[in-house]
């Protein structure tokens, strides 16, 4: 039940989808006593994690087959990818469309792409905002628009049942290729958006989000200008002042062109009457000779900064470490995968264990990174108590620090590819998953086998491989540090890795607190 | 409610398993069958959602529940226990929670942090959770490793090993939980206010999570006399759900589960309300907070009732999507708010039934409250329109068939559902009582539990924060 309207999808905060990795016990007991009695630390016996291999673990290969989506290219450009899946009465589809996302907006008008998708369901030609709201719900559909911050892409998604596909199908297009802009729902959104940006405001995660995004966009995070397109987290109090139903008219005009767009669509279809019918309503959406480009290029940073906001009354320290790492095609994203599993990518992995498992810092510390059509950050965070901040940034930088010199003993290696191959077996079972994959290969140009041979480059990686991906894209010496707390009480354990730039919620530059 | 209807012992971030458990078990839909006459437009008869069932009982009184489906090579299990935070007593709050923590901290035969390492290196996802009513842990698995999910649960079922270190280190996991989710969030504290301004009995009172002051309390001794009343076979429901055989599974559950021994039957809690007679309001102040939010609260009919469908319609058809009442009154016509959202529980003991709007700020509490009135009043005394249940009907329909997609959404749904009503063939028997649903029986729903007398109101005002930085 909820009549919230979509709110922003990136999180930039990277969490990972899926479990995780491993540890090799002897590596943790051995390791981790140098730095077992930290600040905030009461001297509490350790809780250690054990490993009694008794369990029984069947290690017969599963043949897994990869079923492959159907894929047309209709005479209008737009690429057609189906899948069938008659299991259930479903239809789901995703429309995306590359070059009408956020980093592609002009720099004076951010929230252009977002606001753009969000009012194609606020009114078309023939149907007001009303009518598109109780149509789509009387047929049990579900028809959305989305560009969040920090993506490449606008995406329509829209899922219904197949028993009355041809009915909500009809409305998602009316959205898509007719729509209105009308002025009264614009001044609504306006007044809703404000609230909205108050709102976000209230939550540290947002605001470590907002801060870590200038932090690695911005060649100066206090500079505005200095900042790519790729920083930008929501829109301003002037930006959406300035949007007008011209502006968004004219970008839908623009840039929402079949030519550089992918339909995915799994679900109860019958996949050769499908194309058919698409061929024949999609007709009237005419191409354009606009070429996609591809959203600026990002750096990492070179040398390492200290962002710490000021929330006041803060019980817990919102702590995020992180520096550019590498875009969907870079050859590293399979080694990234690996070490990223390895280092903090789900419970079993050495974060978790750490810091939550042995330490009880924290309910949840993670690492996770954005690679997508640019290089966004390779990061680690978490949530943990406010009292206990300086002793969870020593075992954060400790691990860093563990990955990137010391070699993966082999059992740990081992059981992290297995994870991420299993882990890849297991999510055919679900048909986007599936159709994702193929959505993926299209679009960051993948080759044909990507996919097939995913299990074997993955097991190919070796504790070489993680070592040097770890020591090259999460140098110590190099990492965007970002804070969100309560400073008067956490300024100190920060102080350590550098001259800390003190914010408040609002994003403004604070004096330290005189002590 | 909808923030804690479910706390998890390692988030919501593995496989989205949080988000496909979360309320499933509200689930309703379309059946073919067309008895409700207020329906016009009839389609051509839907394809019919329904699930195998397979029931057996051990010896010792462990329920198991199959539900074969050999469409990938992978399955869901599920073990529910019957204790849920209802189960606490006074002092000991969080404890069901902090319980659920502790079965990942190794038994006879498993380590400490054992239990998630292997299912993960073998490409599995898991969690355990707990709410009001139940806990329960589950795993999705390759179809070949159904051993060594069996032999998991089985071990921790027949002897969890708890020691001291474990118990501090988890209940400082579950403290972190705690302020993660509610004491440095805005309207954490509204949160936890929602079951303590609704309900009389200490049952459904106090949070799942529990108070800081009666985790510390928790000590070693609670835990073991937890494990033995209520940790038993004959106090839980394995469910199985995807590819396997089913013979050669329940030989396997015989072998790894027989041996457990069942204990006495653990009393019922009684989850009875005294009837509410008049309006309960509590203001608060919140220093997170950015914008004023409004709840309100009512306890409704206990699930899977005739009735508790009638206010499940109310719930959509009040608040949602973008076409609900509320929504187009409060947001759009209006524009007092910026979001509205309704939830409806489903408890064997009274529902709680609430109804939250996120405030513009400047708007008036009193306007907004009054709307919001207006609506109640508006079900009470005229019948909902056809399209309105039409809605609700597909869009139930829609939303069910997603959430079951998974094998182990389904293992997880089917368990919850027999361990709070009795009866696994739920799953497949609450389409239709929602399609049943008339306009005369949501009129009647809305007369009998939403009248202005039985209704709870929290009102939260953002209050500005003592700065804390530059001096």
């Amino acid at each position: 039940m909820s009549g919230r309207e979509m709110r922003d999808r990136v999180c930039r905060l990277a969490h990972p989808r899926a479990g995780v990795a491993f540890m090799a016990t002897a590596l943790l007991l051995v390791a981790l006593p140098a730095a077992g009695q930290q600040p905030g630390d009461k001297g509490s016996s350790i809780s250690k994690v054990t490993r009694l291999n008794r369990a029984p673990v069947s290690k017969e290969v599963l043949r897994v087959k990869l079923p492959t989506p159907s894929e047309t290219t209709l005479p209008n450009g737009l690429r057609v990818l189906i899948l069938e899946d008659h299991r259930f009465p479903l239809v789901n589809m995703n429309l995306i469309i590359l070059g009408a996302g956020a980093t592609a907006e002009p720099a004076d008008l951010p929230g252009l792409a977002s606001t753009t998708a969000a009012m194609l369901q606020e009114g078309t030609a023939t149907r007001s905002s009303k009518q598109i709201a109780e149509e789509t719900e009387k047929l049990g559909a579900e028809i959305n628009f989305f560009a969040p911050f920090g993506g490449t892409t606008a995406t329509m998604s829209a899922s219904g049942l197949s028993d009355n596909f041809n009915e909500w199908f009809a409305l998602a297009l009316d959205e898509l290729l007719r729509p209105a802009f009308p002025a009264a729902e614009l001044a609504k959104w306006k007044q809703r958006a404000g609230v909205r940006l108050k709102q976000q405001r209230s939550s540290p995660q947002f605001l470590a989000r907002e801060r870590s995004s200038l932090a690695i966009y911005c060649a100066n995070p206090d500079e505005r200008s200095t900042c790519l397109p790729e920083a930008r987290v929501s829109e301003t109090a002037a930006s959406i002042e300035a949007m007008t139903a011209e502006r968004l008219a004219s970008w839908h005009d623009a840039r929402y062109v079949p030519q550089n767009a992918i339909l995915a669509i799994a679900g109860d279809v019958e996949t050769h009457a499908l194309v058919a019918k698409l061929t024949h309503d999609f007709a009237a959406w005419k191409r354009s000779d606009l070429v996609d480009q591809p959203p600026p290029a990002t750096r990492a940073a070179g040398e390492r900064h200290v962002y710490l906001v000021d929330r006041p009354n803060s019980v817990q320290t919102t702590i995020w470490l992180g520096n550019i790492a590498i875009d969907r095609r870079d050859p590293d994203y399979v080694p990234v995968t690996v070490a990223n599993r390895i280092f903090g990518g789900g419970p079993a992995a050495r974060l978790f264990l750490n810091l939550r498992e042995e330490k009880g810092y924290t309910y949840g510390v993670y690492s996770g990174f954005t690679a997508v059509r640019y290089a966004g950050p390779w990061a680690a965070s978490g949530d943990v108590t406010r009292d206990v901040t300086e002793g969870a940034m020593h075992e954060f930088l400790y691990e860093i620090t563990r990955l990137g010199k010391e070699p993966v003993p082999d059992a740990e290696l081992d059981e992290a590819r297995r994870s991420v191959v299993a882990a890849f077996a297991i999510s055919l079972e679900q048909p986007e998953r599936l159709i994702n994959y193929a959505v993926d290969r299209a679009i960051y140009s993948l080759p044909a086998d990507y996919w097939e041979t995913y299990p074997a480059k993955i097991s190919a990686v070796s504790a070489a491989d993680v070592t040097r991906v770890a020591a090259k894209y999460l140098d110590p010496a190099k990492l965007q540090i970002v804070a969100v707390g309560e400073a008067k009480k956490v300024l100190p354990a920060f102080e350590k890795y550098g001259a800390v730039k003190l914010y408040d919620t609002q994003g403004k530059r604070e004096t330290p607190p005189a002590n | 409610m909808r923030n804690r209807k479910m706390i998890l012992t390692l988030g919501s971030l593995l496989l989205g398993v949080g988000m496909i458990a979360a309320g499933a078990a509200a689930a309703g839909g379309r059946q073919a069958a067309a008895q409700d006459l207020a329906r016009t437009n009839a389609k051509p008869a839907a394809k019919p959602m329904a699930f195998p069932i397979e029931q057996h009982k051990l010896d010792n009184g462990l329920r198991v529940v199959f539900s074969v489906d050999h469409s990938a090579p992978v399955f869901g299990i599920a073990v529910t226990y019957d204790v849920g935070s209802r189960n606490e007593r006074k002092g000991r709050t969080g404890f069901a929670h902090l319980f659920e923590h502790m079965m990942f901290q190794g038994s006879e035969n498993v380590g400490k942090g054992e239990h998630f390492i292997l299912i993960l290196n073998n490409g599995g996802g898991m969690n355990g959770t707990t709410n009001e009513d139940r806990t329960n842990y589950f795993e999705q698995l390759p179809a070949n490793q159904l051993d060594l999910a069996l032999y998991l649960e089985a071990d921790r079922m027949r002897a969890l090993a708890v020691n001291e270190a474990n118990l501090q280190n988890q209940r400082k996991a579950v403290k972190e939980e705690r302020r993660l989710g509610i004491d440095n969030q805005p309207y954490g504290a509204t949160d936890e206010a929602l079951s303590d301004i609704l309900y009389d009995n200490f049952a459904y009172k106090h949070s799942v999570i529990g108070s800081m002051d009666d985790l510390d309390a928790a000590s070693l001794d609670d835990l073991k006399d937890f494990f033995r009343l209520y940790y038993a076979p004959n106090n839980a429901v394995l469910t199985l759900v995807g590819d396997f055989n089913p013979p050669e599974a329940l030989a396997k559950i015989k072998k790894y589960f027989g041996g457990i021994a069942s204990q006495p039957t653990p009393a019922r809690p009684d989850l009875s309300e005294p009837p509410q007679t008049a309006e309960r309001r509590r203001k608060m102040d919140d220093t997170f907070a950015e914008t004023p939010r409004l709840d309100e609260l009512f306890k409704v009919s206990p699930g899977e009732k005739a009735e508790w469908f009638a206010v499940e319609a109310i719930s959509a058809i009040l608040g949602g999507g973008q076409s609900s009442r509320l929504y187009q009154r409060l947001v759009k016509e209006k524009e007092l708010a910026v979001s509205v959202d309704t939830d409806l529980e489903n408890r064997p003991g009274p529902s709680p039934f609430q109804i939250e709007v996120s405030l513009r700020p400047g708007a008036d509490f009193a306007a907004v409250e009054q709307i919001v009135q207006e609506e109640l009043d508006r079900l009470q005394k005229e019948p909902v329109a056809s399209w309105e249940l039409e809605k609700v009907r597909l869009t139930s329909r829609r939303e069910r068939a997603q959430r079951l997609r998974s094998s182990l959404a389904r293992a997880v749904v089917i368990g919850e559902l027999t361990a709070k009503f009795g009866d696994p063939n739920v799953i497949n028997t609450s389409e239709s009582r929602l399609d049943a649903v008339t306009p005369q029986d949501v009129q009647r729903a809305a007369q009998k539990y939403l009248s202005v007398n039985q209704r709870c109101i929290i009102e939260t005002y953002p209050k500005q924060a003592a700065p804390g930085g530059a001096q």
